[in-house]
């Protein structure tokens, strides 16, 4: 049973006092995850002393447009991801990724700060968010830090947050005209589902039809989610009419495996991550195509 | 463990109470105040019968701690019929065979009455989304949204 | 005929409790003093128990009591075989059993105390496979038994051996079938309350079938039946689960109750209720078929093997129903089936909606299609020219005699809706794209109600009272299907009174009388029956009294429209409210005890041969798919389910019974299965064992098909299980249309249908 004490901040400034005086706080934002936990008693829930609540600091529930990033708060939940103006207008890739997590009582209460900090594997906003290149920004009493997301996460259900740190703000740079993105998930049900894979690609197509700056993630294939460079590459430089499209489709399957090994779930995953590479590729060359 | 003071307006009526860190809504719901109309299906937010109405939005009360929502206002299945007079939705659960067992039913209807709350006239497309995370396995769902159609549709 | 109240879809008599919260299901009843209790179970599939030390749990603040094996007066329960461990005695069989019940003032309290029971093990080798069972040198998983084997059924007809030489084409082909969950919404919840108003103990609970609850209970507290009462509460879904699980959670609270003197409440959690209650049986199946190049089957040899797990529990009847509707509705002169169980180390297995019929219709409905497709012929026309009509005689020897045989019009009013015929010309031309639609078709013939597996009956209680509302009372319970509001409908039409006057009571196994089991879609058409026969003797009485009363000739009375009327005379004679005076005042007992056992049926066990069922009924479900063939996944796209009922009680209920049987058949046929790798289950909640959500319901389209039946109550005969047997064989079908592979192991994930096989971390199960 788990023993602990319950604090609630209603201030960034709040929550800092606690991290910095105590010791084993575990911070609860949304709860999806970590009330399942507690209430299971999962073993996988390291122990913690002080329950701290954060989910009611209005500090940290705004989208804002700033001159090169989108800036989202930790506490923006799901839903709201879903409903914002400026979600739809500059990352719709976002809402589409939000709109696929489990249910509506799920995304009024999950937030995208806890599905980044949770670092699952399966988690829907990652591999969006990491194709979009988002840094967050982290703050502790000393002051605060950025990291690429791809710097942040450490593994599977690991990060590199410190123990008095928040996370307080999710900063997305702005892409400029020319960038396409598309998100692709599969489950096992159309609602309440668990990623069973799932790609985010965003990519540049310039004037000569060219492919450039393509950003490749995809979700539930490797430990934790991180792009896939040498798919990358092999589809930047290359003009739409002249990519072979098949072959991304091995690369992608070729660079899932040199990261996981053979598993048993190989012969599936390589299969279809190849046909959603195809899938969103295709979708980009006939977007430019009607240009 | 220090318990924790928390006030909520739960339908419609103020409420003082101490909890526990780790008690859920749905604890504070079913075992303190005997709403029991809130059904315990899964524990883990995965089948929707505990869902009830938290400031305005549907969530599953198994995935809140009574200690995070000092100062809600909560509407659970016993706050629907108002004056002995049925919701909408209620009536037409009834008129429409949305019922079989009934132990999906208080979060079907809070599920639907959340989106109601939002937006009156949904598109089928809609209605699904809004009960995307509530299980039934008695109906198929056909009687669920042919009810809720029959409120919704002028 | 037309009808006042029966054959209208009057509203659900329990929906206003339903709809507000107060319906009062098991997890929701506190009694002063009350106890929780919780169980600890097995950590292990097959182990020898050498010791438990109940020292420190008992020493446990809050801790009331706790029991092992040895507490309970008769260990062993179970309907047909006496062999289910209500908690393990020496070893346990697998990991859902029980070894030790805690009572605490708490849940938590009893949760920690658990924790704190020692037990030594000896881990023992198990038997994960019913082919492993069967083999002459494995080990011996019930000692007290010679094999492994459960039961084994057998059918013949003709000599298939000379059926297979005269045959043109010959396929055989193997399917399988996984362990299935009931996944009803609530899970399981009992309540045992001692020294309740002159029972020694009364049970509270989600109940499915509360005289075998109480047959359990008393059996294994050593009582008679009288001394235990068995209250049904409102219960949240069923589907054949709340059984055998029920009765052993009631024994264990009902020992509690007794031991401490207080109320026990014991409720599983989710993954509690995973562990523990038993499933669908996973099935086996060597089909052989042989045709005429024109289509005319000749011979079928149908092996099926059925994983009982550790328990008999309802295996000896699920795989009887199997033996007997294998072949599916088709006419064969040469017939050679058998079914068998096997013990094994898994979870033990069950009655589940549909009871040995979803396997086998998966399984020979593929097959038609293949066979099909090897005579390059249409599906449709193969079945067509094959299909039962009135008088043919079934695979068990059986004539269809005595019902119209409907099975022609089913498929017609279901192909006709579904545009069957030009779809599936359509979609066998070469479709461009990764997405590939397909349409396909599956039919059934089934047996109503129990058959020759039991003895079939069911009584009923008409009770009007002094004020002229009625009281209803059957042994049969209501699993949320709607047969309070049907057998309401019953009495109002009998007593041309209206719904509003009659209440509808729980099932009380004091005062209802002893009915069978809530199971076999038999309700309506035995419980059906038992209602009509009470509300028309309650009907005798007032019609005699009113006849003397008046100087009228009886046989010229009638009751409609709340009063009693004279052949050609519009003029009511005297209202239903006068009657009830009339009654009251002259002493007249206006209540009366129906009674109706099924009409007389056979078999021989020996000859595999016989009249299993007294009546049919016959359906006809199309699917239609969209399948991605780069990702597996699935859209079933709309189903037409084309039922024969006999006749409908109440169509908006019966609707609601089809709906609800195609999407549990859906669930069947693209995404359930309990994940067990040597006796552990994996998924034990639903994020990982998934049921279909409101997104994954296709369109449906219910086709109700009436052909009243000599036999049941205005001709109704039975839907609970028949809408839910035949969904899975029309995907599968669908699918192999749409990609041109056949998938022939449930259910058809994505693994599957990109691969053609399934992926499991350690082994690949497939046939």
């Amino acid at each position: 049973m788990y023993n602990y004490d319950f604090l609630t901040a209603l201030k960034i400034e709040d929550a800092l006092y606690y991290l910095d005086r105590l010791e084993k706080v575990k911070i609860l934002a949304g709860g999806t995850d970590l009330i399942v936990n507690i209430h299971k008693k999962s073993s996988r829930l390291p122990h913690f002393d002080y329950l701290l609540d954060i989910s009611n600091i209005e500090e940290l529930k705004f989208i804002a447009l700033k001159k090169q990033f989108l800036e989202i708060g930790s506490l923006i939940t799901h839903t709201q991801l879903i409903e914002d103006t400026l979600i739809a207008k500059y990352f719709p890739i976002l809402k589409f990724a939000a709109q696929t997590i489990g249910s509506p009582q799920i995304r009024n209460r999950g937030t995208i700060g806890g599905n980044i900090v949770n670092a699952s594997p399966a988690a829907d906003l990652l591999p969006p968010l990491i194709a979009l290149k988002a840094r967050v920004e982290l703050v502790s009493p000393g002051g605060k830090r950025e990291l690429t997301l791809t710097e942040f996460l450490s593994g599977p259900y690991q990060t590199k947050l410190q123990e008095n740190e928040l996370l307080t703000t999710i900063k997305i740079p702005l892409l400029n005209e020319g960038y396409l993105a598309n998100f692709q998930k599969i489950g096992r049900r159309k609602s309440l589902a668990i990623a069973r894979l799932s790609l985010a690609l965003v990519t540049r197509i310039d004037s000569e039809n060219i492919f450039q700056d393509s950003r490749i993630v995809p979700g539930s294939a490797t430990p934790y989610p991180q792009s896939f460079p040498v798919t990358e590459g092999a589809v930047n430089g290359k003009r739409t009419t002249d990519l072979n499209l098949e072959e991304i489709g091995e690369i992608i399957a070729k660079e899932m495996i040199s990261i996981t090994g053979k598993r048993w779930s190989t012969p599936y995953k390589s299969k279809a991550l190849s046909a959603l590479v195809i899938r969103a590729l295709k979708e980009f060359i006939s977007k430019a195509g009607t240009k | 463990m220090k318990k924790i003071k928390i006030n909520l307006t739960i339908n419609g009526k103020k409420i003082t109470l101490k909890v526990n860190p780790q008690e859920r809504l749905i604890d504070t719901l079913r075992d303190r105040l005997k709403l029991t109309g809130t059904k315990e299906g899964c524990s883990i937010g995965e089948c929707g019968a505990c869902t009830v109405i938290l400031n305005g939005k549907a969530v599953a009360s198994c995935l809140v701690f009574t200690a995070q929502i000092d100062g809600s206002k909560i509407l659970t299945v016993e706050g629907l019929e108002v004056g002995g007079k049925l919701d909408p939705l209620q009536q037409a659960f009834l008129d429409h065979h949305a019922v079989q067992c009934g132990f999906c039913t208080p979060g079907m209807l809070m599920s639907a009455k959340a989106l109601l709350l939002k937006n009156p006239h949904p598109t089928r497309e809609e209605i699904k989304t809004a009960l995307e995370g509530n299980l039934c396995r008695c109906t198929g769902y056909e009687q669920i949204i042919e009810a809720i159609e029959s409120v919704t549709k002028d | 005929m037309v009808y006042d109240k029966v054959n209208k879809p009057i509203r659900r008599i329990d929906g206003y409790e339903k709809v507000t919260g107060k319906a009062k299901f098991a997890a929701d009843l506190f009694f002063p003093n009350l106890l929780y209790g919780k169980v600890l179970r097995s950590k292990y599939p097959h182990a020898q128990i050498i010791k438990i030390n109940l020292d420190k749990a008992l020493a446990y603040p809050g801790v009331k009591a706790i029991i092992t094996a040895k507490d309970i007066p008769n260990n062993k329960i179970g309907v047909i075989i006496q062999d289910q461990q209500v908690l393990a005695q020496d070893e346990v069989f697998f990991i859902g059993d029980g070894i030790a019940v805690v009572a605490a003032n708490t849940l938590e309290t009893a949760s920690k105390a658990i924790n704190l029971i020692e037990v030594e093990y000896k881990e023992l080798p198990g038997i994960f496979d019913p082919e492993e069972a069967a083999r002459k040198d494995s080990f011996l998983i019930h000692s007290d038994r010679q094999n492994n084997q459960v039961i084994h059924h057998r059918l013949r007809k003709g000599d298939t051996e000379k059926g297979f030489q005269d045959a043109e084409i010959i396929l055989e082909r193997e399917y399988s079938t996984p362990f299935v969950e009931h996944a009803y919404l609530e899970p399981e919840v009992v309540v045992a309350v001692p020294y309740e108003q002159n029972s020694l103990v009364t049970i509270y609970g989600s109940i499915q079938n509360p005289f075998a609850c109480r047959n359990a209970v008393a059996s294994a507290l050593k009582v008679s039946l009288n001394k235990v009462r068995v209250i049904q509460n409102h219960l949240g879904g069923s589907f054949g689960g709340k059984d055998e699980v029920i009765s052993s959670m009631s024994v264990r609270a009902a020992v509690l109750a007794l031991k401490t003197g207080q109320p026990v409440k014991l409720i599983n959690n989710r993954e509690e209720s995973i562990l523990e209650s038993y499933k669908r049986h996973p099935y086996k199946m060597k089909y052989k078929i042989g045709a005429t190049r024109e289509g005319k089957l000749v011979a079928m040899e149908i092996k099926c093997l059925a994983d009982s797990g550790a328990y008999a529990c309802q295996t000896p009847f699920v795989t009887w129903r199997s033996v007997v509707q294998a072949t599916g509705p088709y006419e064969l002169p040469h017939v050679k089936t058998d079914t068998y169980g096997y013990f094994t180390n898994n979870i033990y297995t069950g009655a589940m909606r549909g009871y040995g019929s979803p396997q086998i219709i998966f399984a020979n409905e593929s097959l038609m299609d293949e066979l099909a497709q090897e005579l390059k012929m249409n599906p449709l026309e193969l079945r067509l020219k094959n299909i039962y009509h009135n008088n043919s005689i079934t695979a068990s020897g059986q004539k269809l005699d005595n019902h119209t045989v409907s099975l022609e019009e089913v498929i017609n009013r279901a192909i006709k809706e579904s545009d069957y015929i030009n779809k599936y010309q359509e979609y066998n031309k070469i479709q461009s794209g990764d997405k590939k639609k397909g349409i396909g078709m599956a039919i059934s013939f089934r047996g109503c109600s129990l058959g020759a597996e039991a003895t079939d009956a069911a009584g009923a209680i008409v009770a009007v009272q002094r004020d002229g509302s009625v009281l209803i009372s059957t042994g049969l319970a209501e699993n949320g299907m709607g047969l309070k509001t049907v057998f309401s409908q019953i009495v109002a039409e009998e007593l041309g009174i209206e719904l509003n006057r009659i209440n509808y009571m729980e099932v009380d196994t004091s005062v209802s009388p002893e009915s069978g089991s809530t199971v076999a879609s038999r309700s309506t058409i035995l419980g059906g029956n038992a209602v009509k026969l009470a509300a028309q003797q309650v009907k005798d009485k007032i019609l005699a009294m009113i006849a003397a009363k008046y100087n009228l000739r009886k046989e010229n009375l009638y009751l409609k429209n709340e009063g009693i009327y004279e052949k050609f005379n519009p003029q009511k004679i005297i209202s239903y409210e006068e009657m009830i005076e009339v009654a009251n005042k002259e002493g007249i007992f206006l209540s009366a005890y129906g009674w109706y056992k099924a009409p007389d049926i056979f078999w021989d066990e020996e000859a595999g041969q016989g009249n299993p069922y007294f009546t049919y009924v016959y359906g006809c479900q199309v699917a239609e798919v969209e399948v991605d063939t780069a990702t597996g996944q699935i859209e079933i796209l709309k189903i037409t389910a084309a039922h024969e009922v006999g006749k409908s009680i109440n169509p908006a209920c019966l609707k609601g019974q089809i709906y609800g049987g195609v999407i549990m058949g859906l669930g069947y046929g693209i995404m359930e299965e309990v994940e067990t790798y040597q006796g552990y289950i994996r998924n034990t909640n639903f994020d990982e064992y998934l049921i279909p959500t409101i997104k994954d319901k296709p369109d449906l389209v219910a086709i109700i098909v009436e052909n009243p039946d000599p036999y049941g109550p205005y001709g109704a005969k039975s839907i609970g299980e028949p809408s839910l047997e035949l969904t899975a064989a029309a995907i599968a079908n669908a699918v192999a249309q749409a990609t041109g592979k056949r998938i022939r192991n449930l259910p058809l994930n994505l693994e599957r249908v990109l691969l053609g096989h399934a992926l499991s971390r350690e082994v690949n199960h497939d046939v």
